[in-house]
This record gives C-alpha cells, sequence and structure tokens, in this order.
C-alpha cells in the first residue's frame, strides 16, 4: 500500500475509530474527557491529511489519481462496486478543508458543551458525521460516494435533533433527513443513467470512457446529470431543496459551525467539481445548475436582511454564499469554486462560533430584536465576528473577497447569457455586505441590553427557568437540555484557539490566489481537471481590474447603507418596512417555500395515506375482497339450512324433483 | 464433508416432540437445543458452500410417492442457501427470546415452533413441487395454534382469518401444481413433480397463464401484498411477539422464494406475460404500504406495513425479470428478514417500558435513560428505511437497478418508496424514543438478557452491511442461471405450440 | 312320466365365497347366542364374537387376494376391487361394534339382534360390492339398507332416534324404488343383466348409447345410487338420519354405507356402462361439483358434530364423485383411495364424538368439545388430526387423497373439477377448524371441571391414559379414535402400502 494510499486511510478511519472509543468509553472519562479523545482523533486525522497533500504531491504529476481498493463490496451482475477511496488533489483538498475545520469545531466544542448532559453522545455523533463527510469525498466510486452521502445525511440528522426533547428540534431533524433522502433518490437514480451506458461504477472508468459512451448533451446523460444536481440541491440547501437548513439551527451551533456552515453543505459543490467530466459533456445540465446557484443566492439573500433570528441569518447567508460555489463549478470556474468553498469554511464557521458564544451569553437566547451592545462585553468574539463579516462582505484584503471576485471574473469571462450571472452576482455581493452588517451592528452596537449590562458587570445572565426559545416550551432539564451555563469565548482557551485560528485564516486565506500573482489553488487542482476545457483560461486584465473594483464598491456600499439604516437613523427600518411591505412580507416569509412545499407535496402525502387508512383499507380491503367472500358463502349455507326442513314429504319431493330434472337432462341428450 | 438436509429438516421436529414428552420445564431448553444444532448446520452449509457452482448441492433424492411421481428431493443452491441461514438465525434467537417468558402449555408451545421450523426448512429446500407444497401449506398448521392459543385480543378470531385467507391462495397452489405435473408429464417419462424433470418439459403458454397466477395468488397473499393483506392488521395485533417476528421475517420471504423457485423457471411465458401486472402490484404494495405505516399509530401494524412495501420492492426485483433484479430481490429477502425480527424484539422492549402499550401515542422519551437501546433501535431503524450503507440499501439498489432497466417509468415512481419509507421508520424511531415522555412510560436501559438476543441480530445486520458481497458472491451463479433461462426457454418453446399439433 | 327341464346348479367357489359366508355366519351365531341367558355372554361375548367373525373375514379377504373370478355363475365377482373394500366394511364394522359395545343402544335393542343387523348389513354390502349383475346389485343393496333402517332406531327411548329410522326407510325405498327403475330400463335397452354382455351391448357400436331407455336408466341409477352415497341433491335425508341415529351406527353409515355405494358406482359405471362415459361424464361432474359446493356451505353453522359431519360426509361425496367422473383406471384408484382415507379420518372423528357424548352432558354439541385439548390431549389430538385431514392439511392422509384426487380430475381433463374441490376444501376450512379451535382455544366447559381438578402430569400425546384425568374409563372407545387417529398420519407420509392395494384394484377392472 503506497504512503497516500495509507494515508488516506487513516485521514478517514482515525474519526470513526474516535466515534467507537468515546461511544465505548465515553462514560468512563471524567469531565471533558470525551471532549479531548474526539479532539485529538480529528487533530490526528488532519495530520494525515497533511500527509497524504505530501505524499500525492510527492508523485509524478500525471500519477496524482490514486485508486485505493479494500475489498469488493457490492460487485455482481451489472454492478462492480467496491470499498475503494480516489485520491487526487480535489480529494485531497477538500479532506484538508474538512478535517482542518472540523478539528478546531471540535477543539471549541469541548468547551462550548462542556455543562450539556449529552456530552459524551455529542462527540460521538460529531466524529462520525466527520467520518461519513470524508468518505464522501475520499470516495471512488458511486456507491460509496451515495454511502457517505447518506451517512452526513444521518449524522447531520441526529445533531439537528441532538437536543431530542425540543419537538421543534427532532421535527427539524426529521424534515432534514427526509429532503436528504430525496437528494440520496436523485443521486441513485442519475447514477442508474450514467451506469446504464457506462456499466462501470467506478469513477476513474467512468471517466475514461465517457467520451465514447456519450455523445454531448445525450438526453440520458443530461438526465443523469440533472438527477445528480437533485442530490447536490438538496445537501447544498439549494432552491427549491432548501427549506431544511434554516431549521436545522436547532442543533448546537458548534453544530451548525461544521454541518451547516463548512463542510456538509458543500458537498453538492464538490459533487459537481468531481463530475465535471460529466457535466462538460452536458452543458445543459451544467447551465441548470448554474441558475440554480443563481437564484439561491439572490432569494437567500434577500431573506437573510429580513429574518431576526441571529443563527439564521447566518445559515441563509451560507445559502446564498453556497449559490455562489454552484453557479461556479456548474459554469466551469472549478477552482474559483472550491477556492471559495475553502474560504466560506473558513469565515463562516468563524461567525457561527461567535454567534455561539454570543448566543451563550444570551442564555440561548438567538433573536436579533433582544440582543445589542455587546460591544463591550464581548470584545474578541466581536472582533471575530467584525473579520468574519468583512471576509463575507467581500471586503479587501479579507479571504471572502478573492474567492468571490475569481468566481464572478471567470463568470463574467464566459460572456454570452453568463452575464446575467455576472450582475446577479455583484447584486448578491451588494445584499451579502447589507445583511452581514445588519446583524453585526443589531447584535454589538447601539445600547447595551440586560444580558450584556450583567456581562459586563462580570457575571453571566442565567435564567432561572429555561425554555426553548424557538416555542416558549419549558426545557426538560434532566436531557437533551443545552445546559444549565453557558460559555462564551472570551472566558473559554479553547474556544479563543478556534476562533482565533479561523479568524486569521478568514484574513490570509484569500492569498492563496491573488489574480496574476499567485495560482496555488489553480496548480494544486491541475491534475484533476486536467481534461477539462474549461480549466485553464486567463481573462483580460481589464475585466480583472473592473471586477476587483467593482468588488469592493459593492461591499463598502452594502455597509454603509447597513450603517446607515441601523446605526445613523435607527427609526429608518422600520420606515422602509412600512413602505415596502409586501415585499418585505415575502422575504420574512422566506418566500413562502414551506406553504408551498406543505401544499404540493406533504398534504397530498398525509391525505393519501389517511384515505388508505379510513377509507380504503375498510371499505374494499376488509369490506369487498374479505366481506364479499365470506358474504357469498354465508347466504349459500343458509340456503342449503332453509331446504333442510326436516319433513319428509319435502324431501321426497326434492328427490323426485332432482330425479326428474337428471332424468330430462339425459333424454335430451338421446 | 457431507451435511445431510434431511437432518436439518427434521431435527426441529425431532427435538419438539422429545419437549413434548419431557417435563415441561425442560421443554424450552430442548427447543433451544434443537435450534441451536440446526443454526449450527446452517452454517456449516454456508461454509461449505460451492460459490462457484450454480447447481443443487447436498442433494437428497428418493422417491416418496411413486405413484404420484413425487420425490422426498432436497438440495441447497444460491436460491434457498442465505433463507435457511436466516431461518436458522432467526429461530434460534426467537426461540431464545420467547424462552424469557412463561408460557402456559409449554411443551405445546415449544412443539408448535418446532413443526413450524421443521415445515419452513421443508419449504425452501424442497426441490420437488408437491414436496413444496406440502410444506408449504404445512407451515400454517402450527402458526394457526401458535396464534390462537397464546394470542392476544380475538385471537381465535384472528387465527381462522388469518389461516383461511392465507389457504385460499395455497389451495389454489394446490391445484395448479398438480396441474402443472400431470399437464408438464408425456407420454413416454411418467408423472414426475421434480423441479429438475419439470424444467426440462414445456407447458404451452396459454396454460401457464392460470397456472401461474394460481401460484402468484398463493405466494402474494402470504406475503402479503397489496391488496391481498385482509389478513394482516388482525392477525399481527394477536400473534405473540415472538412468533409475529418468525411469520414477518421468515414466511413472507418463503412467498418470495416461490417466485424464484417456481414461476420464474416453470412458467416462463407467463411470467414474461403478467410482468406488467405484477410490478403494478408491486407498486401499490410500496406505495400503500408506506402509507398505511405512516399514518397508523399501532407499532405491530407499521413494521407490519413497512414489511409490505418492502415485500413490495422485492417482488419489484424478481419481475424485472433480470440478473440485478433478482439478486436484488434474494438479498433483500435475506436483509428484510434479518431486520424485521430485531424490530419486533425492540417493540417488545418498547411496550415493556410504556406500560404494555403498543400505541406510539402512548410512547416517547424511551431513549433518554437507554443509550445502548436507542443505538440499536437507530441502526435497525436506518437498515429498515434502506440507508446507504445498510445492505438493504445494496439490495434496493440492484431492485431498482433491474426495474429501471426493464421499465424506466416504473423504477422511478418507486423510488418514491425509499423517501416514505424514510419518513415512516423515522416518525416510529422519534415518536417512540424521541420527545418529552409520555404519561405512562419509564426509560429502562436494555437488560443483558435482552441483549443476548438484540446484540447478535445487529451484529449481523452491520456484518452483512458492511460485506453484502458474501451473500452476492454466493446467490449469483444460480440466479443467473435461473433468471435468464426465464427468458431464453421462452423464447425456445416460443415456435412450439405451432409446430406440435 | 313329465321331463321336465334340468336346472344346472351353478358351481359355488366357497373359497371365494368365504368371507361372505364368514360374515353371514356370524350373523347367525351372533343371532343366537344373544339368546343366552348370562348378562356376560350377551354384554361381551356378542360383540366380541361379532369382532372375531369380522377379523377373520378380514383374513380371509387377505387369502383370497390375487384371485380373479366369478362367483355363483357371474352373479357376482371376486377381485381386488371387492377384496380391498370387503376389509374396508370389515374395519369399518369393527370399529363400529368397539364404539357400540358398553352403549346404550344395544342394551335397548338386544345386544344380538343389534350385532346380526349389523354383520347382515355388512354381508350386504360385501354383495353390493361384488355385485356384477343387476339382480344381484339390487339384492345387495336390499340387503345393506333394511338392516340399517333398523340400526338407526335401535335407540327405542329416543324419540330422535325413531325418527331418523323412518325417514331412512321411507327415503331409502323411494331411492330404491328408484335404483331398481333405472336397473329395469338398462336392462331394457340393453336386454342383458350381466355387466359384461350390458358393456358388450354398448360397445357394438350403434345408436344405442343414445337411446333414450339407456339414458333413462342411467339417470335413475344415478339417482338411487347418488341417494345412498348421499349426493346433492338427494342428500338432504343424511343430516337428520346421522343426527338423530346412534352414534356408532352414525360411524358406521358415514363411512360404510358410502364406500359400499360408491363400490357398486365404479363397477357399474366403469365396467357396465364404460363406453356410455360421454353421457354420464358431465352430469356427474355437474352433480359432483354441486354436491361439493351444498355440503361445504351445509355444514357451516351447524352446532351439531353429528350434522356437521353429516354435511362433511356429503362434501366428501362430490370428492370421491370426481374420480368416478373421468372414467379412467387413475379415477378409480383415486376414488377408492379416498374411501380407505375417508374411513380413517371418520372413524377417528366419531370416535372422539361418542367418548364426549358419554362424558358431558352436552350431547354431540361442539361445545363438549370445548378446552378438550388441556384436558383430554389422548381425545383431542385423533380428532385435531381428524379435522385437518378432512380439510386436506399435508401430512395427513386426506392431502393425499386429495392430491390423487385432483391428480385423476386433471388428467382426465376435468381441471375445473379440481378447482371447484380446492374452494370446497376453502369453504371447509372454515368449519373444520371451528372445531379445532373449541378444542384448543376455548376454556374448558363446567362438566370437566373434575379434569382440570385432577393433580398430576398432563397425559402423554398418544397412548391416553384417561385414567389419569379421572373421567369414566372408556378404553376401547378412546383406542378406536387413538388408533385411527394415528394411522391418519401414517397414512399421510407412508401412503405407499394403500396405493399398492388401489392398483391392484384398479388393475382388476381393466381399464385404461
Amino acid at each position: 500500500m503506497s504512503s497516500v494510499e495509507l494515508f488516506a486511510w487513516l485521514t478517514l478511519l482515525l474519526p470513526l475509530a474516535g466515534t467507537i472509543v468515546v461511544a465505548l468509553a465515553g462514560r468512563r472519562l471524567s469531565g471533558r474527557g470525551a471532549g479531548y479523545v474526539a479532539t485529538g482523533a480529528m487533530t490526528l486525522s488532519f495530520a494525515s491529511a497533511v500527509g497524504a497533500l505530501l505524499a500525492l504531491q510527492g508523485l509524478h504529476h500525471e500519477e496524482r489519481q490514486v485508486r485505493a481498493v479494500a475489498w469488493d463490496y457490492a460487485s455482481t451482475v451489472g454492478i462492480d462496486a467496491q470499498i475503494s477511496l480516489l485520491v487526487d488533489p480535489l480529494s485531497v483538498f477538500m479532506i484538508l478543508v474538512v478535517a482542518g475545520v472540523s478539528t478546531l469545531i471540535h477543539l471549541y466544542s469541548i468547551a462550548y458543551l462542556d455543562s450539556d448532559r449529552g456530552y459524551v453522545r455529542f462527540f460521538a455523533f460529531l466524529n462520525f458525521f466527520v467520518f461519513s463527510m470524508l468518505l464522501l469525498v475520499l470516495a471512488g466510486n458511486f456507491l460509496l460516494l451515495i454511502v457517505g452521502w447518506a451517512f452526513v445525511g444521518a449524522a447531520s440528522y441526529m445533531l439537528i435533533s441532538f437536543w431530542y426533547r425540543r419537538t421543534t428540534a427532532t421535527n427539524a431533524g426529521i424534515k432534514a433527513f427526509v429532503i436528504n433522502v430525496i437528494g440520496d433518490v436523485g443521486l441513485v437514480l442519475g447514477t442508474f443513467f450514467i451506469v446504464r451506458h457506462t456499466g462501470s461504477l467506478d469513477f476513474l472508468e467512468t471517466f475514461e470512457g465517457i467520451k465514447s459512451d456519450f455523445s454531448p448533451n445525450d438526453a440520458d446523460l443530461v438526465a443523469g446529470c440533472v438527477l445528480l444536481l437533485v442530490g447536490a440541491f438538496a445537501k447544498s440547501a439549494q432552491v427549491p431543496l432548501h427549506t431544511w437548513l434554516p431549521d436545522a439551527m436547532e442543533g448546537p451551533t458548534p453544530v451548525s459551525a461544521l454541518i451547516h456552515a463548512a463542510t456538509m453543505v458543500t458537498a453538492g459543490v464538490y459533487l459537481i467539481a468531481r463530475m465535471h467530466p460529466l457535466f462538460e459533456l452536458a452543458p445543459t445540465a451544467a447551465d441548470v445548475g448554474a441558475v440554480i446557484g443563481c437564484l439561491t443566492l439572490l432569494i437567500a439573500g434577500t431573506i437573510a436582511i429580513a429574518v431576526t433570528d441571529l443563527k439564521r441569518v447566518i445559515a441563509y447567508s451560507t445559502m446564498s454564499q453556497i449559490g455562489y460555489m454552484i453557479m461556479a463549478v456548474s459554469a466551469g470556474a472549478y477552482a474559483a469554486g472550491l477556492f471559495h468553498l475553502m474560504t466560506h469554511a473558513f469565515f463562516k464557521a468563524l461567525l457561527f462560533m461567535a454567534a455561539g458564544s454570543v448566543i451563550a451569553a444570551m442564555a440561548g437566547q438567538q433573536n436579533l430584536d433582544r440582543m445589542g451592545g455587546f460591544k463591550r462585553s464581548l470584545p474578541f468574539t466581536y472582533g471575530c465576528m467584525v473579520i468574519g463579516g468583512l471576509a463575507l462582505a467581500g471586503i479587501p484584503p479579507f479571504s471572502g473577497f478573492f474567492s468571490k471576485d475569481e468566481i464572478l471574473l471567470l463568470i463574467g469571462d464566459r460572456g454570452g447569457w453568463y452575464w446575467i450571472l455576472y450582475v446577479a452576482g455583484y447584486v448578491g455581493a451588494f445584499l451579502t455586505g447589507i445583511y452581514t452588517f445588519r446583524m453585526i451592528f443589531r447584535a454589538f452596537w447601539g445600547d447595551s441590553v440586560p444580558e450584556a449590562l450583567e456581562l459586563e458587570e462580570g457575571h453571566m445572565h442565567h435564567p432561572d427557568v429555561h425554555s426553548n426559545p424557538a416555542n416558549g416550551e419549558i426545557e426538560d432539564t434532566e436531557v437533551g437540555f443545552p445546559g444549565p451555563e453557558h460559555h462564551i469565548a472570551e472566558r473559554e482557551p479553547a474556544m479563543k484557539i478556534a476562533m482565533g485560528t479561523l479568524a486569521l485564516l478568514a484574513i490570509v486565506g484569500g492569498l492563496l490566489q491573488i489574480p496574476k500573482v499567485t495560482h496555488v489553488i489553480d496548480h494544486f487542482l491541475e491534475p484533476t481537471f486536467a481534461e477539462s476545457a474549461l480549466y485553464e483560461r486567463d481573462p483580460s486584465d481589464g475585466l480583472i481590474s473592473f471586477g476587483l473594483i467593482l468588488g469592493t464598491i459593492v461591499g463598502l456600499a452594502g455597509i454603509a447603507i447597513a450603517y446607515v439604516v441601523w446605526v445613523r437613523k435607527p427609526g429608518m427600518a422600520a420606515r422602509v418596512r412600512a413602505r415596502l411591505r409586501p415585499l418585505h412580507g415575502l422575504f420574512a416569509n422566506k418566500w413562502y417555500f414551506d406553504e408551498l412545499i406543505g401544499v404540493l407535496v406533504v398534504r397530498p402525502a398525509q391525505w393519501f395515506g389517511s384515505f388508505a387508512q379510513q377509507t380504503f383499507e375498510r371499505v374494499f380491503v376488509n369490506g369487498v375482497l374479505v366481506g364479499g367472500a365470506t358474504g357469498l358463502v354465508r347466504v349459500g349455507s343458509s340456503a342449503v339450512r332453509a331446504a333442510q326442513t326436516g319433513f319428509l314429504r319435502y324431501y321426497a319431493a326434492m328427490l323426485v324433483v332432482g330425479m326428474v330434472g337428471l332424468t330430462m337432462y339425459f333424454l335430451l341428450l338421446s | 464433508m457431507t451435511l445431510h438436509l434431511s437432518f436439518a429438516v427434521w431435527l426441529p421436529l425431532a427435538f419438539g416432540v422429545a419437549g413434548l414428552l419431557a417435563p415441561p420445564r425442560l421443554a424450552p431448553k430442548l427447543a433451544l437445543a434443537g435450534t441451536l444444532l440446526v443454526l449450527g448446520y446452517a452454517i456449516a452449509y454456508v461454509i461449505d458452500f460451492d460459490s462457484a457452482n450454480a447447481g443443487l448441492q447436498h442433494v437428497t433424492d428418493e422417491i416418496w410417492i411413486g405413484e404420484l411421481g413425487i420425490h422426498y428431493k432436497l438440495a441447497l443452491d444460491g436460491l434457498n442457501l442465505f433463507l435457511v441461514l436466516l431461518t436458522a438465525i432467526l429461530w434460534f434467537f426467537c426461540t431464545l427470546w420467547a424462552s424469557f417468558g412463561a408460557w402456559e402449555k409449554p411443551r405445546l408451545f415449544y412443539f408448535h415452533l418446532a413443526l413450524a421450523q421443521t415445515s419452513v426448512l421443508g419449504a425452501l429446500l424442497a426441490q420437488d413441487l408437491a414436496l413444496f407444497v406440502v410444506f408449504f401449506d404445512l407451515m400454517l398448521v402450527p402458526f394457526f395454534f401458535l396464534t390462537g392459543i397464546w394470542g392476544g385480543a380475538k385471537r381465535v378470531h384472528a387465527t381462522m382469518k388469518l389461516v383461511i385467507y392465507t389457504l385460499v391462495g395455497s389451495l389454489l397452489m394446490l391445484t395448479a401444481a398438480i396441474a402443472t405435473g400431470v399437464l408438464a408429464a408425456t407420454g413416454e417419462d411418467g408423472l414426475s413433480f421434480a423441479f429438475s424433470d419439470l424444467a426440462q418439459r414445456t407447458i404451452e403458454s396459454s396454460t401457464q397463464n392460470w397456472l401461474f397466477l394460481a401460484f402468484a395468488a398463493a405466494f402474494l397473499v402470504k406475503m402479503p401484498a397489496f391488496p391481498f393483506h385482509g389478513w394482516m392488521p388482525d392477525g399481527y395485533k394477536a400473534m405473540p411477539l415472538p412468533v409475529l417476528a418468525l411469520f414477518s421475517a421468515v414466511l413472507s420471504k418463503v412467498a418470495a422464494y416461490g417466485f424464484l423457485r417456481i414461476c420464474l423457471p416453470l412458467f416462463p411465458d407467463a411470467s414474461e406475460h403478467f410482468q406488467t401486472l405484477m410490478l403494478l402490484i408491486a407498486l401499490f404494495s410500496i406505495l400503500y404500504g408506506s402509507a398505511m405505516a405512516f399514518t397508523t399509530t399501532h407499532a405491530r401494524l407499521i413494521l407490519g406495513y413497512s414489511s409490505i412495501a418492502q415485500l413490495g420492492f422485492i417482488v419489484l426485483g424478481i419481475f424485472a425479470l433480470n440478473s440485478q433484479g433478482a439478486q436484488g430481490a434474494m438479498l433483500q429477502a435475506f436483509n428484510h428478514g434479518l431486520v424485521v425480527a430485531p424490530a419486533f424484539f425492540i417493540v417488545a422492549l418498547l411496550s415493556a417500558r410504556a406500560d404494555g402499550s403498543e400505541d406510539i401515542r402512548d410512547m416517547g422519551g424511551l431513549g433518554m435513560r437507554a443509550p445502548v437501546l436507542a443505538t440499536f433501535f437507530l441502526i435497525v431503524t436506518f437498515a429498515t428505511l434502506a440507508m446507504p450503507g445498510s445492505s438493504n440499501f445494496v439490495g434496493e439498489f440492484l431492485i431498482l437497478l433491474g426495474v429501471f432497466q426493464t421499465k424506466l417509468a416504473i423504477a422511478l415512481i418507486a423510488s418514491t418508496g425509499v423517501v416514505l419509507a424514510a419518513v415512516y421508520a423515522l416518525r416510529l424511531y422519534i415518536r417512540t424514543m424521541h420527545n418529552r415522555t409520555g404519561p405512562r412510560v419509564e426509560s429502562r436501559e436494555l437488560s443483558l438478557r435482552d441483549g443476548l438476543v438484540l446484540v447478535p441480530l445487529v451484529l449481523a445486520i452491520l456484518a452483512i452491511a458492511v460485506y453484502p458481497q458474501f451473500a452476492l458472491q454466493r446467490s449469483e451463479p444460480t440466479v443467473t442461471s435461473i433468471v435468464p433461462s426465464a427468458l431464453e426457454e421462452k423464447a425456445a418453446a416460443a415456435p412450439l405450440p405451432e409446430a406440435s399439433p | 312320466m313329465i321331463p321336465f327341464a334340468k336346472v344346472a346348479a351353478p358351481d359355488v367357489d366357497f373359497a371365494g365365497l368365504a368371507p361372505l359366508i364368514a360374515v353371514f355366519g356370524g350373523a347367525l351365531i351372533v343371532l343366537m347366542l344373544g339368546l343366552l341367558r348370562s348378562r356376560a355372554a350377551r354384554e361381551t361375548g356378542v360383540p366380541a364374537l361379532s369382532v372375531l367373525s369380522l377379523v377373520i373375514a378380514i383374513g380371509l379377504s387377505i387369502w383370497q387376494w390375487g384371485e380373479r373370478t366369478d362367483l355363483v355363475a357371474g352373479a357376482l365377482r371376486l377381485d381386488e376391487l371387492t377384496l380391498s373394500l370387503t376389509i374396508i366394511f370389515c374395519v369399518a364394522g369393527i370399529a363400529s361394534i368397539l364404539l357400540s359395545w358398553r352403549h346404550v343402544a344395544p342394551r335397548e335393542a338386544a345386544h344380538g339382534e343389534y350385532y346380526a343387523l349389523l354383520l347382515t348389513s355388512i354381508a350386504g354390502m360385501i354383495v353390493l360390492v361384488a355385485a356384477q349383475n343387476l339382480v344381484s346389485v339390487f339384492l345387495g343393496l336390499e340387503l345393506l339398507s333394511i338392516p340399517l333402517y333398523v340400526l338407526c332406531a335401535t335407540e327405542m327411548r329416543r324419540a330422535s332416534s325413531l325418527e331418523s329410522g323412518l325417514k331412512y326407510l321411507v327415503i331409502g325405498s323411494v331411492g330404491s324404488a328408484t335404483l331398481l327403475y333405472g336397473l329395469a330400463f338398462l336392462y331394457g335397452a340393453t336386454g342383458a343383466t350381466d355387466f359384461k354382455d350390458i358393456a358388450e351391448a354398448l360397445g357394438s357400436g350403434g345408436d344405442l348409447v343414445s337411446d333414450p331407455l339407456l339414458l333413462a336408466g342411467i339417470a335413475l341409477s344415478i339417482v338411487g345410487l347418488g341417494f345412498k352415497a348421499s349426493v346433492a341433491p338427494f342428500h338432504q335425508w343424511t343430516p337428520d338420519v346421522y343426527e338423530g341415529a346412534p352414534t356408532p351406527i352414525t360411524a358406521f353409515m358415514a363411512v360404510a354405507t358410502k364406500a359400499a355405494a360408491f363400490g357398486i358406482v365404479l363397477r357399474l359405471f366403469d365396467v357396465a356402462l364404460i363406453d356410455a362415459a360421454v353421457d354420464w361424464g358431465p352430469p356427474l361432474a355437474a352433480l359432483a361439483a354441486f354436491t361439493i359446493v351444498v355440503g361445504n356451505v351445509g355444514a357451516l353453522g351447524q352446532s351439531s358434530l353429528k350434522r356437521l359431519l353429516a354435511y362433511s360426509s356429503v362434501a366428501q361425496a362430490g370428492y370421491m364423485l370426481a374420480g368416478v367422473v373421468v372414467a379412467s383406471r387413475l379415477g378409480l384408484q383415486a376414488t377408492l383411495f379416498y374411501i380407505a382415507v375417508y374411513l380413517v379420518m371418520n372413524l377417528a372423528a366419531f370416535a372422539v364424538i361418542v367418548a364426549r357424548e358419554r362424558e358431558t352432558p352436552l350431547g354431540d354439541d361442539i361445545a363438549s368439545l370445548d378446552g378438550l385439548g388441556a384436558t383430554r390431549p389422548a381425545l383431542a389430538w385423533p380428532m385435531t388430526i381428524a379435522m385437518l385431514a378432512l380439510a386436506g392439511f399435508p401430512a395427513t392422509a386426506g392431502f393425499i387423497g386429495k392430491f390423487y384426487l385432483i391428480d385423476a380430475a386433471v388428467d382426465g381433463d376435468y381441471a375445473w373439477l379440481g378447482i371447484v374441490i380446492v374452494v370446497g376444501s376453502m369453504i371447509s376450512l372454515a368449519y373444520y377448524l371451528k372445531v379445532v379451535a373449541a378444542i384448543w382455544m376455548r376454556p374448558a366447559a363446567e362438566s370437566t371441571d373434575l379434569a382440570v381438578l385432577t393433580p398430576g402430569p398432563e397425559p402423554l400425546l398418544a397412548g391416553g391414559s384417561d385414567e389419569a384425568t379421572g373421567l369414566r374409563a372408556q378404553g376401547e372407545v378412546v383406542a378406536v379414535a387413538v388408533f385411527f387417529g394415528v394411522l391418519t398420519v401414517v397414512l399421510g407420509v407412508v401412503p405407499s402400502p394403500l396405493f399398492d392395494v388401489v392398483r391392484d384394484a384398479g388393475a382388476a377392472l381393466g381399464l385404461l
């Protein structure tokens, strides 16, 4: 086994080992033991990911696509699935991001979840999630990809409904899981369409044969790719399969940071990048992806301006950012999309951690309307939040600036109708600026709320009776409850380290790939996209500089507006809302997607269920099929018994009648 | 080594009779010993199995009733190997589970349990149509008593309904079976019911059709498939849980197995002719079963209706009439049995913690003090909804792939069943383990004794999930030899009616 | 001196007649013995002797096995069909004698007469099934019927017994008259009374096959014999008579009379009228189907076990008729096989009914079986097996029998009749299983509390140590039940011996 394979396996299996150890031994570990074990496992995993990187760079340029096979998983008539990993620059890039960010989030959680009854369970789940995510990105064939795909869904479900005494949490969990299963099904059917022609589930073989198996825009290929996109959309919360993501904020904040910002939701981006040979042969499908991504980034942006729940604002911004990435990879800007994936992982995780710190200070309360003036009491958190915000809003020299800009640059470079996407992208950037700083201003500026004041006096606010902020239900303090105490970055070194590191990365991350200056990511990923027609492109300097300037202006404009509306003229927000009531209503109600899906899908299903339950089962299955037959027999038996009068003369008569009848028959025969 | 199949078949009955004559307290021990021996045998068969060989292995072939051409012929091949293993495993663990409880008339109880195992194994191993019918109908007798004597409320009515309803199908099958033998018999070579002989002889298409329908009726009722499941709700509610676990896990598989063993090889034309009909029945079973499963609140019925849906998938795979479908069906038959039995066991544990109620509305928060139980239940749940990574997924993947290649539209619709499965499975899990604690609920951890039953079964699920190839590889030669032949023979037999006046 | 025609006395093959003689002789001796004073002689000696004579008859039949000759100038035929049926009658006789012993009926009707009548009836049956001449057919029929009329009424102090006897007598005479008509027409049409000659007359071609006279004859003889075999719609006497008659006699009628009727049906239709099969095939098939349906639906909802079994016997007659319809050797063998199986199953059931009639005040009501499984395994198992066998469950003789009949039906291009048979069986499940449910799934009725109270381990599966239950001992009844119950299972698992027997019988008639 080559060192590349070895490191890849280690990266994959260490978190799994962590899960098992924590699950079995967790209760015996005292205090934060479980947390340390899990984090240790993650650190080792990250280390071996780095090892994989070095080993891969050590290989010759053409050999940087390594298949690591363990054993036959299901190789029988028509399918040839093995337990096989595909280690190439793309997957290594992904495992670096995943393992790296996960390690930091584990570190953060050690402190953040400290007082939770489910501490051990939490870290078992968290490690299992990372294992699933790594499996997803390392999978070497469709079947294993689907397995990883579903595992992250399951892990996500478990973590969303981690506080399982909250009905809100369990409902959010099942919602997330079911929508993810829809994605799985899409993935499976997409695979069918492709395997039907290529005859192999293995990625490399599929990609090799692809040109000969399909003509460009072949109907089956397009159908397959679109179905793959369904999978990608479900996982990456793209419209119309996004409704689970905001609800997923029911989970503990580190979970939101890990799954719903840094890793899982970016799986769709990875998928499209991984499948680029297919999508390049099916431009129609690719365009579908690009358009949906664009729609999502706009819709999510508008919603983010209207919602008042701190974590949901960040959630919608995540949707919006992933919209960018999907748009990018669908439009062929692979490196740019992945670059943004990475930077986004940094600053979005950072934002969530900061938000977690604020929520802790608010003792679980997430409503922006109730917040304000934490600037003084949470200086470190505030700093991180601002850094993250600037990166998100795309202000130079923060990482988000370069990645987002490169995406739009390459899309603009495609020309044609892609200009629409280009423009939409900048509109989105403008919205980003507004909602990000709306959030920051409202939480940290203005006059301090009681919680903030309490904190300034040096001790944290703790309500006597804990209640679920989502629905005011009194918490079941026995188990599955956020915990009596809360932890803020200012007081927890572990949280500080994690956030500090991410803040640093959020600042410098962008330097990896500055137009005309550095091309680290481009060059690193090159082997994976060697065959790609869209990979190597150098846009005109004019476009580049135009984009850089425009991006900066738009971002700053957004921030400025936010400043005016929420700091300068406090009353203005209300007035604007009053003037644009219908529009605000649309945004605040999330474009009525939940209601729409309810009417179109959920209600009919429920109706069918209750119809089957109440009507059909009784009337047809029992009434007609069972009752009919038995009824017939009953009638017959009562007839026979009626004939059995017990009178001799009657029997004799019957005998004679039968005799005559029979004789008649015979005589007619003659 | 030589492993005479008759031992495996008759051992349980022998021990059952012994238990009938021994003092009552020995009865469960004897029953356990018997099932354990059979389990040992089954494992030995799997180890000894030659996975390259498509033909019959460990053949026992005696003339039973010469005048009627009925052979006492038992044999193993890729079709029944894992169902035999499943039967052996589940019977051992369900007997173990049953032995936890105290049954009145224990000797009789374990005798019927043993008789049931003998008849199931017989039906699975029979390589003679008449012998298959004998065992297939015999299966019902012990379950009639097990339900009627040890069942719950309304048990007599339920057991009557169960037996009559299912026998209606089986008796039609009896006539069809005899007709198959008689009509296939040609002048020179006399009456014979051995599959091997019947496979050589061809029956003309028009006749095949009604024969096929009679067999299909028997199998579909036994499974049950929509809309022939009228007996299921009452029966499931009345059966004692260990018995129900066996009934739901094993007997339905015997029916599915019947399609592969009899209908496809013997009635290829008819199988072709009725393919769409069967696929539609399967499709409706999937959708209807799922819909019922996520509306009913009775824990047993949720599993019952989910089984209807699962069996729907199996039928779907069989009547894809290609190797992928059949392979998937085989694997899925094994998986579903392996999953549904522990599910019923868990239902028993839950109702024990919910003050005897089996209505999920009375449950909730059961996972609170029982992390281990919750974990196992979660694994079983994920397996039930065929989450990728569980071997049920590989089964469904193959099934859907098979159908996809023959009837695309049906595959697409059927795939919604996967989503519905997620809904009802998780609903069951969440409503019982999560949310606020029900009024009469007290959460307790899995006892060590219960672990004896649950842990091995869950480990088996995990093992087959990690390495489904183990099963696929062994069943592949036979399955591929049966299914395409079902189509080739059709092609070969098609001109015959014209040729022969 | 006046010359007068010499009548050549037919040479009588006494060896061939031996079984018949044994039974007749037995009847006479028993009648005499019945006159003795000593109670022991009457109550024990008489039955014992009757059993002995029947045993001897069986022995002689086995000794004669393989012989195929005409007796008494061709009036009777000695072949495996005759012999196997003779054995069946004798077995039925022995069983019902054992059931009658210590039963009230013989005490009221004087033991000698009772058993003598029984033996005579058996003799009549032997004559009937051996008959291959229209005259001897009628002779045999009357010889078997008249004693039965009397036997039905032997429980003189019970009105229903007398009623059943009277009903049987009246309707029976109508039936006999019909048959006589039919036979007369046959003679008129063919000009022969001997089966062989009739067959030749029909086989000689010509339009005799569609001769109204012949057809009328066939029709009427079907009615007459169908009456004895209680084929619907000529079955209606059956439930009433079966219910009223003393149970041992009911048992005897149910198995033996039916066997006799089918014996002669087989011989008459498969030997004499074989070439007219085109005529009588379809209507017989229709009758069979009708009988199956009527019998089975009629049995539903009956609370009297004897009535229930009466209807079931009607249904079973329908099944057997299916074997006759196909007019093939396979059909004949199947029918004969089923007759034997039917005997075994029913005797087990009736024995249990007799036992319960004596143990409980409930008579033959189905409630008398409640909770039997817990209190009297030795009775519960045979009854259960019998019911399952009658319903045609596998691993019982009943299954093989039905299998064989359907096999014959399909083979004779009467596949639809096979379907009717199984549809009938489906319906029959409802009432057979009701009995089984009563045995195992109902709490024991108060009348058997005594048994529940008795300490000690439950009695074992077989061998019925019924003393353990502290009830009135009836070794012989339980023994009959257990014996035939076990036999039902044995024949269901190893039917080959019985198959050999029916094969010989089938060969005897020289059918295809």
